[in-house]
């Protein structure tokens, strides 16, 4: 369970205080689709960063499982990047000139994984995302930009994440691609259990979640959930997800 | 894959960026190797020149030169108060005589006189100055030449080497009558070790040894403790000159100074100084050339390399902030940009090494002429005549057209090490940077 107390976060821009993220507090259960919307500017990509541990709260809690991430050491808080957490970025952003199996087999390397297991787990992941096994050694400049975002997802689960954060993954892929996208981030998270948070534009995608957090000059103003999800959510998302 | 093969793979990422940065690496990496070769070839032949030159500094009585000259001779106290000066580790005195074959001694010389022998003759005695001078030769006898010496060391009988041929090496510290004779001298008196002589007023002195000095004139001569030839030739306490020997070739000249302040006008002090400084200057501005040729090549290689590696980083920068989000620590990530920065200088230092070889003897030869050139006008051959101002012009030109760098297989130790010193010091402040980048960063300006 993930849980946002009072979370802020303001940035020094130039000498003026930019504050994108005002006082946001939610609750996801464990194993539920979440999407994040909001105009351009209100804070989502800083709530996604700060979920993942990627930028320190000006002040607030982040708490996964009880224990609050914002207070951790350095080294815990890559460990917590490490084997919690599973990015994929609207740019793919993998590594260009890794293959495809070698990007997903780097966070398994960071963990420690043997290489023959890492190989063995990133093969299956990629099929499992559908790319098939002649692409596997592709750099990722010879992929189509729904195949590289199959491997940021593969790359995402590699170390069984209890959390995927996603920022916009289908902001770069026509709306058939998105939909498949988003639908493969489904399934899988589903099958492991994993919770997804995802930021998109695409009200379409948002209507297949869970729970839809509506963001607005950094405040949280709507929450809205599926009929799975008892409202209101915004302070308490309880989860009873089938 | 790991981080370090990452690393190395990430350094043909951008191949023509990678053959310039390797060429230019590669230069500063064998300039580098060439200087260091040059150093130590400089440096071992300046050491040569110092040890061939004795650390020793001469004392003669003022006005006095063995039996040439006049004046007041020194005396054993005299050179005794030099062992207090600074940078004095010894000092000892030799009185010479001379015993005339048959009134003197049961000895005969071992040197016939000849043509210069004579023409000696002539120049100390009036009587044959009027003599022609190609008339016959008289027959006369060369004196023996006999040295109390207070140490039995090569300098204290004028020669450069000294070599106990038999029997044992004279007690220079003691008071008894005995000696150690030149080869040719026993030779000529059927002496072995044992066998005895007579000399001042038929006082008997036995044979403790036989020496060769490599050199005809002192192997003709024969040396005695010098408290008993001070007592035997009735002149106690004198010496006709000190050998003061100093820690090292370069305090002589301080040491000369403070001597002649001691003695005063009593003594003439004679160092090899002004030739050892005349042998090593040009030496020593090689090497000046060198250190700083060195640190110039290794500090333009660790320019080159930091300003690659802050482009690489800067470049790279999103990617930095991937690894950090997908879990890379920033030690992983720094040990992964110095394998790259590594990977260049190492490819660096493989072409500068093989330059290095091609062109260590022609460059140091280079700085050899541009250096003489400045330097030999008349420094080395102004010595005043004595002859070895002369004779160590010629170690000076020696020193300078024989130097030659040695290549062995420490050259790739070398080579790697100054790789791996350029890499470290290239890769510091990109390290720096990687550690500032902040894994937020990927979220923005996708
Ligand atoms: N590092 C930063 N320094 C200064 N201001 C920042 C920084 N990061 C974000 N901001 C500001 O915080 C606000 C929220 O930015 P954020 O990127 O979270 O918006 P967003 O909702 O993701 O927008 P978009 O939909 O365009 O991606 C913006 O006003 C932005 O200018
Ligand atoms: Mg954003």
């Amino acid at each position: 369970m993930l849980t946002v107390t009072k979370l802020h976060k303001t940035f020094n821009s130039h000498g003026n205080l930019v504050t994108a993220v005002d006082n946001v507090s939610f609750t996801v259960p464990d194993g539920i689709f979440a999407a994040i919307i909001g105009k351009s500017g209100s804070g989502k990509s800083t709530l996604l960063s700060l979920l993942g541990a990627l930028d320190i709260p000006t002040s607030g809690k982040v708490e996964v499982d009880g224990q609050d991430i914002t207070k951790l050491s350095d080294r815990k808080l890559i460990r917590y990047r490490l084997t919690q957490i599973g990015f994929v970025f609207q740019g793919y952003n993998l590594i260009p000139n890794l293959s495809a199996i070698e990007n997903v087999m780097l966070p398994m390397e960071f963990a420690g994984v043997s290489t023959k297991q890492r190989r063995t787990r990133a093969e299956d992941l990629l099929e499992q995302v559908g790319l098939t096994a002649d692409k596997l050694s592709r750099k990722p400049s010879r992929l189509s930009g729904g195949e590289q975002q199959r491997v940021a997802i593969a790359r995402a689960l590699a170390n069984r994440p209890k959390l995927i954060l996603a920022d916009e993954p289908t902001g770069n892929l026509d709306s058939a691609t998105g939909k498949l996208i988003v639908d493969l981030l489904h399934h899988l998270a589903k099958k492991q259990n994993t919770t997804i948070i995802a930021v998109t534009h695409d009200l379409e995608i948002a209507r297949q979640t869970d729970l839809t957090l509506k963001l607005a000059d950094g405040k949280m103003t709507v929450a809205s959930s599926s009929a799975a999800v008892p409202e209101p959510a915004v302070h308490a998302a309880k989860a009873v997800h089938a | 894959m790991s981080t370090v093969s990452r690393g190395v793979r990430n350094a043909f990422r951008n191949p023509i960026r990678t053959g310039g940065v390797t060429i230019i690496l590669g230069l500063s990496v064998g300039l580098a190797l060439v200087m260091l070769l040059s150093l130590k070839a400089v440096q071992g032949r300046i050491d040569t020149v110092k040890s061939s030159i004795g650390n020793t500094i001469t004392v003669s009585p003022a006005g006095a030169r063995g039996f040439d000259g006049g004046g007041e001779p020194l005396t054993q106290a005299q050179l005794d108060s030099l062992k207090s000066l600074p940078n004095v580790t010894a000092v000892t005195g030799t009185l010479n005589d001379r015993l005339t074959p048959v009134t003197d001694t049961s000895l005969a010389s071992a040197i016939d006189p000849g043509t210069l022998g004579n023409r000696a003759r002539r120049a100390t005695n009036p009587d044959s100055a009027n003599a022609p001078t190609g008339g016959p030769q008289r027959t006369f006898s060369l004196p023996v030449m006999v040295t109390g010496v207070g140490a039995v060391t090569p300098a204290a009988v004028n020669a450069t080497s000294l070599k106990l041929v038999s029997g044992t090496t004279l007690d220079a510290a003691g008071t008894t009558n005995t000696a150690e004779v030149g080869q040719a001298l026993a030779t000529k008196n059927n002496l072995v070790v044992g066998s005895t002589f007579t000399a001042y007023t038929g006082t008997k002195i036995t044979v403790v040894g036989i020496f060769d000095a490599g050199n005809q004139f002192t192997n003709a001569g024969l040396m005695m403790p010098i408290k008993s030839l001070q007592a035997l030739s009735a002149q106690p306490g004198q010496v006709s000159s000190g050998t003061v020997t100093v820690n090292s070739v370069t305090n002589l000249e301080s040491a000369v100074i403070a001597i002649k302040a001691k003695l005063g006008t009593a003594a003439d002090v004679v160092s090899q100084q002004d030739s050892a400084t005349n042998a090593i200057a040009p030496l020593e501005s090689i090497k000046t050339v060198s250190t700083y040729s060195l640190i110039g090549a290794l500090a333009a290689g660790s320019v080159i390399t930091f300003l690659t590696m802050l482009m690489i980083v800067r470049e790279r920068r999103r990617e930095i902030g991937v690894l950090k989000a997908i879990g890379a620590s920033n030690i992983k990530i720094t040990t992964q940009f110095v394998s790259e920065a590594f990977t260049l200088t190492a490819m660096g230092a493989v072409l500068g090494v093989i330059g290095g070889l091609v062109l260590a003897n022609p460059i140091l030869k280079v700085l050899v002429t541009s250096n003489t050139a400045t330097s030999t006008g008349g420094s080395f051959g102004g010595g005043g005549g004595r002859g070895f101002g002369r004779a160590f012009g010629a170690i000076g030109g020696n020193t300078l057209t024989t130097l030659q760098t040695t290549i062995g297989f420490d050259i790739l130790a070398y080579g790697l090490l100054a790789a791996l010193i350029i890499a470290f010091l290239g890769s510091a402040l990109p390290a720096w940077l990687i550690a500032k980048v902040r894994p937020a960063e990927v979220m923005r300006g996708e």
